[in-house]
């Protein structure tokens, strides 16, 4: 639970499934030139990814859960 | 401009987690102190981030992309002379006052420096602005959802609202802060790809360079006189009306930008905020000004890149963003875009309603109406507030509709009560000769200075209500030099009644004076933790962008 509270976590859950849907979405999409959505949903995947790995890190400056 | 299901997928899942982030943040939050507050216990990334989201509503994404298209570069002196610099100074030289002094909003600063009327008269000033800035930020959204998606006036009021309202009374300042941070990432991510792929058509910066009026890709060519750069100010009135009055006014002083850092877990993090900001917001114009200049290179190449007239015929610069994003964006990034443009409002209308929760609590109701209540009654107080604050907005927004011109009078007499704010706090942290008569008096005759200015100039048709003495180039000249001229006024009347009324005590003023405030010693040799190192940093970086686009 404690994990939710944490905003990196949150930021990169949001991220993370936005980069999803957008690969989703560019990959599978019939509409022509998906090549923008393809590589912001590979950005937004690596963006969302390192923002839980950062989430997973103890930073012991952080007096909180944040 | 249609979207597709795609876009309405992440629409959705934005509403999603703003509201998600309130409903968690809900245990939290126990007491007046934790809603209105934080409990001071946010951490450095995040109330640095927060720090620049809170300024980084409508105003910021679609009106600087404007001003990009409408002057060019020299918008960026909004941020690297107009917000830059004061972030510094208000990290190194006023947080300690502001976070030493246990004041919980800066309206109680001025009462623990001056005296009680000078912050009720803020206090007052304060929260009327808030709540209407509140409210012209959802007239903003709807009026825009209307032109670009022909969604219903009434429905985006609602909806936004609702959405703001269930996280700020769920969660309050510290769910705000929370989704402020996560709307700067997303309108950062969601219109950055926007400036590659503009840049990409128009052909680089040398496509920039060959379409756009060389005059337009500078800051500091032209400004000798008004009438030799796009937006007609002149070096003087920017350095000194925008750079130093507006600047410091709005950065060092205005509650909603302050209180992000005031919610620190120790006074270093709290002068730290400010100047850590401060780094990102030195590349904010690449994200922010740089598509209004793209689209002036777009234009010249490609059809369709036009902007739409407004009511007065008058091309409207505002459409710079949301044209932008209709032709460049295909459906799944499009909806990342919008639901950016809508982060931006509902970041602008957030943080000026916790703002005003903040300042009506603690320094209108407890100060004057229940002084010595509990904490879970000011608990208590502060989420009625914020249903208030809501309802007050949205009524403005529906008013707004009706009478225009009527906001736009309010703006005006909001703009000259800032005007002389900061000459009164100048004087007051570095002179501790200054009395509170003098502050209070001060600022009302600053402010006055500002009206008279207005109604004794002309700039665009606007102004001189009296008598037109002086026409100036612009509506943004006008602005500089009230500003200068204002401060100025309440600098020498402060300065003056303080010489005939009695100070305060020194033992008063410790604390809340610099010269009658022990130096804190950083035990951190650290540069990276030291605030003086740091702001030297972001200066120099400043500097080098000055003299690379000069």
């Amino acid at each position: 639970m404690n994990k939710l509270f944490d905003l990196r976590f949150v930021i990169g859950c949001f991220f993370l499934i936005v980069g999803i849907l957008l690969l989703l979405y560019g990959f599978f999409s019939s509409a022509t030139d998906q090549s923008v959505n393809r590589w912001c949903g590979g950005i937004f995947t690596l963006f969302g990814l390192i923002m839980l790995l950062l989430s997973y890190r103890r930073n012991t400056n952080d007096p909180g859960p944040h | 401009m249609h979207l597709h299901y795609i876009d309405y997928a992440v629409i959705a899942l934005y509403f999603l987690f703003v509201v998600g982030v309130g409903f968690l943040l809900k245990k939290k939050i126990k007491t007046g102190n934790d809603f209105l507050m934080s409990n001071r216990s946010i951490p450095l990334w995040i109330t640095s981030l927060a720090f620049i989201s809170a300024n980084l509503g409508a105003q910021e994404v679609l009106g600087m992309a404007a001003s990009g298209s409408k002057y060019g570069f020299y918008t960026a002196h909004y941020y690297w002379l107009g917000a830059v610099i004061a972030m510094v100074f208000l990290g190194v030289f006023m947080m300690p006052f502001y976070y030493g002094s246990k004041a919980r909003s800066v309206p109680e600063y001025l009462k623990l420096r001056f005296d009680e009327k000078t912050r009720t008269f803020n206090a007052l000033s304060f929260a009327v602005m808030t709540v209407f800035s509140s409210g012209i930020s959802l007239y903003a959204l709807a009026m825009l959802m209307q032109a670009i998606l022909g969604w219903d006036f009434s429905f985006s009021i609602w909806m936004a609202a609702g959405i703001v309202l269930i996280y700020t009374f769920l969660g309050g300042l510290t769910s705000a802060v929370y989704n402020e941070v996560l709307q700067f990432f997303l309108i950062v991510l969601g219109i950055a790809p926007l400036v590659f792929i503009g840049l990409h058509k128009a052909g680089g910066w040398e496509g920039i360079v060959h379409n756009v009026d060389n005059i337009k890709l500078h800051l500091w060519k032209g400004m000798d006189h008004a009438s030799n750069n796009p937006m007609g100010v002149d070096a003087l009135s920017l350095v000194f009306g925008l750079g130093f009055v507006l600047a410091f006014g709005y950065w060092c002083t205005d509650f909603l930008v302050v209180q992000r850092a005031m919610i620190s877990h120790n006074q270093n993090a709290a002068q730290r905020t400010p100047i850590i900001a401060a780094f990102p917001k030195i590349f904010m114009p690449l994200i922010v000004i740089l598509p209004g200049i793209i689209i002036l290179a777009l234009q010249k190449q490609f059809t369709g890149f036009e902007l739409p007239t407004n009511a007065e015929g008058a091309v409207d610069y505002n459409m710079t963003l949301p044209v932008m994003l209709s032709k460049l964006y295909p459906s799944g990034i499009l909806g990342v875009g919008i639901t950016a443009l809508i982060a931006s409002f509902m970041s602008g209308m957030a943080g000026n309603v916790t703002a005003f929760n903040t300042v009506w609590t603690f320094d209108i109701y407890q100060s004057h109406i229940n002084r010595n209540a509990s904490e879970k009654h000011y608990y208590y107080v502060g989420k009625v507030t914020t249903v208030a604050g809501i309802l007050i907005s949205i009524a403005t927004a529906y008013f707004t509709r009706r009478f225009n011109n009527i906001m736009d009078l309010l703006q005006l007499v909001f703009s000259f009560v800032n005007a002389p704010l900061f000459a009164t706090f100048f004087l007051g942290m570095f002179w501790k000769r200054t009395t509170g008569h003098a502050a209070f008096w001060g600022l009302l005759s600053g402010t006055g200075a500002a009206a008279l200015t207005h109604g004794l100039t002309v700039a665009e048709g606007k102004g001189g209500w009296i008598t037109n003495l002086h026409t100036f180039y612009s509506g943004t000249s006008q602005a500089f030099n009230i500003a200068w001229i204002a401060f100025t006024v309440c600098f020498i009347m402060t300065a003056l009644i303080s010489l005939f009324t009695r100070p305060k005590p020194n033992e008063q003023l410790v604390g809340l004076v610099y010269s009658l405030t022990p130096r804190q010693k950083d035990k951190s040799k650290a540069w990276y933790k030291n605030p003086f190192w740091l702001g030297i940093i972001v200066l120099l970086i400043t500097l080098i962008f000055n003299i690379i686009f000069y």
